[in-house]
């Protein structure tokens, strides 16, 4: 863990006992800050309290600018205009290059001589030649020709790994190699700027858990639906009967990190059913304006519109995608999985323009690597590497954004050529959306990290 | 701790770790824990006992009905008689993690199902051997259908990645693809559902495959992996993590090790020392391992002697994360406390709610019940489960409060049993409850 947590905590900790006296932050403790928050965050924001920061006058002597930035990045998370970030994972390995299809790529049509998407039928992109959406993407074309969407293809990693376990386990971490503990990179955000008593501040809209939700500090509730989130025991009258004792047990100190990792999480689940407590009788919540496919992704979406829309305080979610690993005859389960992926991602946008949230959203979608560019005799695609990253969102500086290797030159295992370290993405998106300082969240970012991601408000 | 206690609270972990739970029975039998040890390792007589599951009065038709195969199978854990290959089995499940999402084919599950119950205490080379040729395998991960003309890698990748050497173990991409050509020649016909091998299909050429050099057959490819000095301690640690959540001490790994080589890759020796070994039976007085979904439940119908008669299993073991023949992906499921998430505890505690469903009627219980009889009532109903300091302390202030100065007629009907039915789900859900 960076050592900045001392200072965030000792901030956090100020904040609680000043006491409500208010000062405005002395410039001199933002000494220090060049380069930090060029997007999300800047010296000039915190000079002008424009992002609330309050900070209590005791608490001022012994902290670092850091402590100092880092406890407004936390009060922020309190704001009820904190930016969100949206973790769209496509599980199995996305095949990037039928959903961007490099029409203009000479081998395209080689390499795919069984499953390649025909040019005729692809989308194009009116601002760059050369390329075309997969026909099944009409709700996502949408978005990009209104320019919400950057699109990246080709991010990944240097000498990527191939396998779901290790490759995925590395974007979730955001370590590529052996991570020393399970946190993940999204959990380790919410240690920086989160809260210790807030599950809702990062939702997985699912059963199981999401392990780049992971934090050492910060805890995260799965929500599948949120008006189904109650406790009930046949008979028993009232939870009120029942809910002490539960709460009761989860405090409860244990020896061993198994018993203790329970007790905390039941805390979590009985705090996480306590807050959804707005939520629980909506027997019908208000329709959409264009209303989510009916299916489990279209379904995520809708419930996590929902969740936002309720203001719970959440900085992150997660929401995963399965099906996408096309061994075999991928023509037309990779059809209809594009069709689900567009036309929720379509929806969603007009779900959050009209619960006004869409200036704060910002959905990044992505997959643990690409697919060989060379289809196989199955009628599908190996893994590969190289993948194509999505972010939509009214701030997504819509266009394609990071080089394309073309499929001239492969790699030794002839897979698509890394132009861009998926890092790079996260480092930018914490900078410049969430306002947390990259190094806090990721041991090692690559050089030339930040990328024209967003554009301004 | 006292030897007869600790006596008792290895045999409480052993069919916990070893089996799916005790029954009540299990718990005060005259066995030693070195008896017990042997009983699993050497199952005789029937393999399953109590009545059959039925469904809407109905018995189970896992290849018909929806969802019935994993009813089928939960049903082996609560009746079974063989505690261990109950579990090795479901183990192996976990290792060749082969799923029916894919598949698609009940049949060919259960067929998968039965080679890995054949084998659960057996011989993993002949495993191995068995789930290069298994039908459901070979479409999970694309065998079939892999021709000298355009190997596939899939199951090449896993089967050095996951089921024999572990992730960059001693192996390199340059071994999975010729790995792949050596196993070419597999055949599916989908309208008649029959599996083959073309030889004409096969790549017969001469493959470099993890240092060793030869006109290699898929079968080869096996004891080429079981042969690299990175398998047998690779495979023993794997082992031994479905016992423990802890990293096993070096000198047992070396035990392990020996024990597999020296027996021609056996699995029963290495089960024996790790069952008999202190290592599993660390911090006895607080259980450190969190219990599977599929453990959890089947454990809590053995616990109160519940037999199945309803399919609400299936959906609440997929909401806690463990459905039985679907494993998330081909690495299986992540074990310990990645089982633990806000939505998948709520499921848990409404698992065993539903279980508690009409067990106590208004009225049933008597005025006079004393607090503490009331909490060593519902101890017994729940099996007698262990729980800590904490919760022993919480429970015996709950059933004092939670009653007092109910006397009205109206109270005491109704509360009375209302405290045994939290109690009961308490012990069936709490927190303790969650852990073996």
């Amino acid at each position: 863990m960076p050592r900045g947590c001392s200072d965030w905590h000792g901030t956090r900790a100020a904040l609680r006992n000043g006491g409500g006296r208010l000062v405005p932050i002395p410039e001199r403790a933002l000494d220090g800050l060049p380069e930090f928050g060029r997007g999300g965050l800047s010296r000039r924001d915190l000079l002008a309290g424009g992002v609330g920061l309050l900070l209590a006058a005791n608490g001022m002597p012994g902290l670092t600018t850091r402590g100092v930035l880092e406890a407004a990045a936390a009060q922020a998370a309190d704001a009820p205009d904190a930016p969100i970030l949206v973790s769209l994972y496509l599980d199995g390995g996305n095949d990037g290059l039928n959903t961007l299809v490099p029409l203009g790529d000479a081998r395209y049509a080689e390499l795919r001589s069984r499953i390649g998407v025909d040019p005729a039928t692809a989308l194009p992109l009116g601002d760059t030649p050369g390329f075309g959406w997969h026909p099944s993407l009409a709700g996502l074309r949408e978005l990009y020709d209104a320019g919400k969407v950057a699109v990246l293809p080709a991010v990944d990693y240097g000498h990527p790994d191939q396998s779901h376990f290790n490759s995925g386990g590395y974007w979730r971490s955001g370590i590529v190699g052996p991570a020393p503990d399970r946190t993940g990179w999204l959990g380790r955000t919410l240690d920086a700027v989160g809260t210790r008593d807030n599950p809702l501040q990062g939702i997985h809209v699912g059963w199981g858990q999401d392990p780049s939700l992971n934090g050492k500090h910060a805890p995260v509730a799965s929500v599948s639906s949120p008006s189904d989130f109650g406790f009930y025991i046949p008979d028993v009258w009232d939870e009120k009967a029942f809910l002490p004792t539960y709460r009761r047990l989860s405090r409860a100190r244990a020896k061993h990190p198994s018993l203790a990792a329970v007790r905390r999480m039941y805390g979590n689940t009985i705090e996480t059913h306590d807050r959804l407590a707005p939520l629980a009788g909506e027997e019908k919540p208000a329709p959409p304006p264009i209303a989510y496919p009916d299916t489990d992704l279209g379904k995520a979406l809708g419930n996590l519109g929902r969740l936002l829309g309720a203001g719970f305080g959440t900085r992150i979610a997660t929401v995963s995608s399965g099906g996408f690993d096309t061994h075999d005859a991928q023509a037309t389960a990779h059809a209809d999985l594009l069709q689900d992926l567009g036309d929720s991602l379509r929806a969603w946008q007009a779900d959050l323009d009209a619960r006004g949230l869409s200036p704060r959203v910002l959905t990044m979608i992505w997959s643990e690597f690409g697919r060989r560019p060379e289809d196989n005799d199955s009628g599908g695609t190996d893994h590969g590497a190289g993948g194509l990253l999505l972010l939509v969102g009214n701030r997504a500086n819509g266009g394609v954004r990071s080089e394309f290797p073309g499929l001239t030159r492969l790699d030794d295992d002839e897979n698509l050529v890394v132009t861009t370290d998926f890092r790079s993405v996260y480092a930018t998106l914490l900078e410049d959306w969430l306002g947390v300082e990259a190094a806090r969240v990721l041991p090692r970012v690559p050089g030339g990290s930040h990328l024209p991601l967003l554009r301004a408000a | 701790m006292a030897g007869a206690t600790r006596e008792a609270a290895m045999i409480e972990r052993l069919w916990w770790r070893a089996g799916f739970g005790p029954r009540p029975r299990d718990l005060r039998g005259k066995r030693t824990h070195a008896d017990l040890v042997h009983e699993f390792l050497h199952p005789r007589g029937a393999t399953l006992e109590g009545p059959e599951p039925r469904v809407d009065g109905r018995p189970l038709s896992p290849a018909n009905q929806y969802g019935q195969d994993v009813l089928w199978w939960l049903d082996r854990m609560v009746r079974g008689r063989h505690p261990l290959v109950e579990r090795m089995t479901f183990n192996w499940h976990d290792h060749w993690a082969t799923s029916n999402d894919k598949v698609g084919d009940v049949k060919l599950m259960m067929r998968q199902q039965r080679t890995l119950r054949r084998y659960a205490l057996g011989n993993f080379r002949t495993l191995a051997r068995a789930m290069v040729r298994d039908g459901a395998m070979q479409i999970w991960l694309d065998l079939a259908g892999s021709s000298d003309e355009a190997p596939n890698e899939n199951f090449a990748r896993e089967f050095f990645e996951l089921f024999t050497l572990g992730a960059n173990n001693g192996y390199t991409e340059k071994d999975i693809r010729e790995a792949a050509r050596a196993l070419t020649g597999f055949t599916f016909d989908y309208d008649s559902k029959r599996f083959g091998f073309d030889p004409k299909q096969h790549d017969g050429g001469t493959k470099h495959i993890l240092g060793r050099r030869g006109r290699f057959g898929p079968l080869d490819v096996v004891d080429l992996a079981l042969e690299n000095r990175h398998h047998a301690p690779y495979l023993c640690k794997q082992v031994w993590g479905y016992f423990s959540p802890r990293t096993p001490p070096p000198r047992l790994v070396k035990q392990l090790v020996s024990a597999y080589t020296q027996s021609g890759y056996e699995i029963a020796p290495v089960l024996s020392l790790i069952l008999s070994d202190g290592a599993l039976y660390a911090d006895l007085e607080e259980p450190d391992m969190i219990k599977p979904p599929v453990v959890y439940v089947a454990g809590m119908l053995r616990q109160t002697g519940t037999y199945i008669t309803t399919d609400d299993w299936v959906w609440m073991l997929d909401q806690m994360g463990q459905r039985p023949f679907y494993p998330p992906n081909v690495s299986g499921w992540e074990q310990n406390e990645a089982w633990l998430s806000t939505s998948a505890l709520r499921m848990r505690f409404q698992a065993a709610a539903s279980l508690l469903h009409d067990a106590i009627e208004d009225g049933a219980i008597p005025a006079d019940r004393s607090p503490e009889q009331a909490l060593e009532h519902s101890r017994t109903y729940a099996g007698e489960p262990w729980t800590s300091k904490a919760t022993s302390s919480a429970l015996a202030s709950y059933s004092r409060l939670s009653v007092a100065g109910r006397d009205e007629k109206w109270e005491v009907k109704h509360y009375w049993p209302e405290r045994e039915r939290v109690l009961r789900q308490v012990l069936l859900a709490g927190p303790d409850a969650q852990v073996c």
